[in-house]
């Protein structure tokens, strides 16, 4: 417990003067980029990075970083009004929360969101705390073969979340994984179903397709029901019914851990962990049919883990330097640019300054819960607008984003395309969670398995020598086989629903 | 806190003068510049590229007194970005910051514009590579690495920062050496490989390494430099080794080939102001980014000699 002396040294300094109020800075324009789709955490930082400059070091990085989990409070709030992701570990937001604020729980949405960002922000510090050097060293071991057997997990419980058809579920997960090849290819740097189109070189952008094939098409069918929509449901309450604490806390606790896990594991980013807590928390619901329409768990566990995340993702920074996501690698630019070297040396060398930062995220997640449960209720206000001024809101603010992504108006069709897809796939009733998470696994599959077989020398076989990947390719081929057999069991066959329906 | 409140008037101006562009447009005899440049980054906010591009924008300010504002267009790995860039109106308002992915992208026939379409403007940064391998490792020396490259042809494994990895490609072609690339999205993956023990050996830049080799968990080897590298003292060139691989990223301004040799000028001279401006020098020592002025015909000659060194990479990509 030698980390509580300096951890009181690190809230005196981060509660000085100005200190504090640069706290309170940069969770607001973390706040304030999340929220708006196509600006996140990683260009919030870009952008506010030359003006900290001339700052100290202690307040420069303590409102950097502020923006950086503050966004992850912001990202919520689009997902749950507008069916938009504000930013791309929000996208799992979508699925139950809007629902839910269609319901009239926007405020509960919002507030079990904030409530479980606050836990897992914070019990996440605490594991900075205590328990993050060693683990860090341990993540190094997390090689490609590691990596590709947990995505391939993640795969599997993707297969969960099919809604009723499972071959409609597969036809929108083949979709994902279609999309998610083209551009470069990673091995050779080949260029791939790009059809000598430079904007395709890169591939397609996550948190476009997700703005089209959700917000957009939601704007499409609201268009054509929207003169049938009665009066739009109440705010509602910002705390769940007493019969859903249970649930919702089971989640947030589950979100918590596996955040906080998944962010040291070097190359993962915010969105695995809440794709990963997403599919979990929908297998182990008793009523695994309620997600998808408003299930209270498949808001709180996803918010809770990329919290988490946030803070297990500092670790490897803190402790060996290496940056594990792309936000966190700016930080670690502006960490260079403040002349403090991230890595072994950096609490030895400026332990007072780590102490100050993790003291200052304490305090933010403090301030963040504060200003998010009073605005769960104001941002709840905004599901009652009618769809007369709702929907061209919704398509002014998800177009702005969608140029803000690259600055191209490329992405704007692009987003566009996917929200009449979008529009297709509701109407004939095809599932649209697996498509964007298949998306994302699917480069990463492809990646870390490539990555994998050139380490085996080509031999799939090199897998059996590795214990923790060998050891997870079994836990998805048990997930796998016994879905397969529940169904049976459910005399849910492959096209069952198809012929009742 | 000065600082902040300085954004407010800093924004209001920012505003006023979009407005006066709107207005001036029939006073374009004014000189030269009369209002806001744009500084096209084709790369993402927060990369080695866009830090570089938003330092010489503020430098460049002050000297030329109209706000430079830094725009990220992204995509095709920077050919977006740099297409816009030529293809915009010829008049000084839109510049673009080149990488060494200006001579790369044609090459590869990955963009829609020839390398020498371009008008060189000034050269500001060169990053020379490294050789890493993990301080554990039993390579002291880059004679061990490549020896024992040579006893197992085949077999050493190199993390790539990106694929195809240019930097991998000359270095076995120059140095007779053959291993296995495993490729990454970036460094800092790459470099967890090696920390990890799963790869022997990297090849980066000096400021993707310089935090773990400062921590003692990487040994830098050598570096494909004519001169040795700044904060990297000890460590010995190819050149001092008997090799003569130079291999390295750079950026710079250019703009389109139409631009007159009158607003070229005004721009040139600003880029070869800034790079001596303290608090760019300052930017760039901290960030372990190499200032290196060219001149516009420095500069052009730069990227062409490149184009040469390139030529066999390329061939021995494209067989593969």
């Amino acid at each position: 417990m030698d980390s509580i002396m300096p951890l009181l040294d690190g809230f005196n300094t981060a509660m000085m003067g100005w200190n504090l109020f640069y706290c309170l800075l940069g969770v607001t324009i973390g706040m304030l980029v999340g929220i708006l789709p196509g600006l996140g955490p990683t260009t919030g930082i870009a952008l506010l990075l030359p003006i900290t400059f001339s700052m100290d070091a202690i307040p420069a990085i303590i409102m950097l970083s502020g923006i950086y989990y503050g966004a992850m409070y912001g990202g919520t709030v689009t997902s749950v009004l507008i069916n938009t992701p504000g930013e791309a570990a929000s996208v799992t937001t979508c699925f139950d929360g809007y629902p839910m604020a269609r319901q009239g729980r926007a405020g509960t949405a919002l507030g079990v969101a904030g409530i479980g960002s606050f836990i897992g922000g914070t019990i996440s510090m605490f594991g900075i705390v205590f328990i993050g050097p060693p683990l860090a060293e341990m993540a190094l071991g997390f090689g490609p073969p590691e990596f590709f057997a947990l995505m391939v997990v993640g795969l599997v419980m993707v297969v969960g979340l099919m809604g009723k058809s499972l071959l409609r579920g597969l036809i929108s997960m083949l979709i994902g994984l279609s999309l998610s090849l083209v551009g470069m290819d990673p091995l050779t740097g080949n260029l791939r179903f790009t059809f000598g189109e430079p904007n395709l070189v890169e591939g397609l952008d996550f948190v476009v397709i997700s703005m089209g094939l959700f917000g957009i098409s939601e704007v499409m069918i609201g268009m054509e029901q929207a003169m049938h929509l009665g009066a739009l449901p109440k705010v509602g309450k910002l705390l769940p019914e007493r019969e859903e604490w249970l649930p919702t806390l089971k989640a947030i606790g589950r979100g918590t851990g596996l955040g906080f896990l998944i962010g040291l594991i070097p190359g993962s980013n915010s969105v695995i962990p809440a794709i990963l807590s997403y599919s979990i928390e929908k297998k182990l619901a008793k009523d695994p049919s309620r997600f998808g329409k408003g299930a209270i768990e498949g808001v709180a566990g996803p918010e809770t883990a990329n919290n988490s995340y946030c803070g297990g993702a500092l670790i490897p920074l803190f402790t060996i330097g290496i940056p594990s996501s792309p936000t966190i690698a700016i930080l670690f630019g502006a960490f260079i640019m403040h002349g403090l070297t991230p890595g072994p040396m950096l609490f030895q060398n400026n332990a007072n300054f780590v102490w100050a930062v993790i003291a200052s995220m304490f305090i933010g997640n403090v301030m963040l819960l504060i200003m998010n449960l009073p605005l769960a209720r104001i941002w709840g206000k905004v599901a009652m607008i009618p769809p007369a001024f709702m929907y061209p809101g919704i398509v002014i603010v998800s177009v702005v984003g969608a140029y803000c992504t690259g600055n191209r108006i490329w992405d704007i069709w692009v987003m566009i395309v996917f929200g009449v897809i979008g529009y297709i796939m509701k109407k004939i009733d095809i599932p649209m969670a697996p498509i964007v998470l298949t998306f994302v696994l699917g480069k990463m599959i492809e990646n870390s398995l490539v990555q994998s077989l050139i380490y085996f020398y080509g031999s799939p076989l090199g897998f059996l020598g590795r214990p923790l990947a060998c050891g997870l390719l079994v836990v998805a081929l048990v997930i796998f086989v016994a879905g397969a057999i529940a169904g049976i069991r459910n005399k849910r066959g492959l096209l069952a629903d198809d012929i009742d329906a | 806190m000065k600082r902040k409140l300085s954004l407010l008037p800093a924004g209001l101006l920012a505003i006023s003068a979009a407005f006066s562009a709107f207005t001036t447009t029939a006073q374009a005899a004014d000189k030269y510049p009369s209002k806001p440049i744009q500084l096209i980054v084709p790369y993402a906010a927060g990369g080695g590229t866009d830090a570089v591009g938003r330092v010489l924008a503020e430098s460049m300010k002050n000297i030329l007194k109209q706000d430079v504002v830094v725009v990220n267009k992204t995509g095709g790995a920077g050919a977006v970005g740099m297409n816009e860039g030529l293809r915009a109106k010829p008049d000084g308002y839109t510049i673009t910051m080149v990488t060494r992915e200006v001579a790369i992208l044609p090459m590869l026939g990955q963009a829609p514009f020839k390398t020498l379409d371009f008008k060189y403007v000034g050269n500001v940064n060169v990053d020379p590579e490294v050789v890493v391998v993990s301080s554990e490792s039993s390579y002291k020396t880059i004679e061990d690495l490549i020896s024992a490259m040579k006893a197992n042809p085949g077999k050493l494994k190199f993390a790539a920062a990106s694929a195809p990895n240019f930097y991998g490609v000359q270095f076995s072609i120059e140095a007779g050496v053959n291993f296995v690339t495993v490729p990454f999205q970036g460094a800092a993956p790459a470099m967890t490989e090696i920390l990890g023990g799963r790869s022997d050996f990297g090849i980066y830049n000096p400021g993707e390494i310089k935090a773990q080799v400062e921590a003692g968990k990487l040994r830098p080897l050598a570096v494909m430099a004519e001169k040795r590298v700044e904060g990297l003292k000890d460590v010995p060139t190819f050149k001092e080794r008997g090799l003569s691989i130079f291999c390295g990223t750079y950026r710079g301004i250019a703009v389109p080939p139409q631009t007159s040799d009158e607003v070229t000028k005004v721009l040139e001279n600003a880029v070869a102001q800034a790079v001596k401006d303290p608090k760019f020098v300052e930017f760039m020592n901290k960030s372990f980014l190499g200032i290196e002025y060219k001149n516009p015909a420095d500069f052009k000659a730069m990227v062409e000699a490149d184009m040469k060194v390139l030529q066999p990479v390329v061939e021995s990509i494209n067989k593969k």
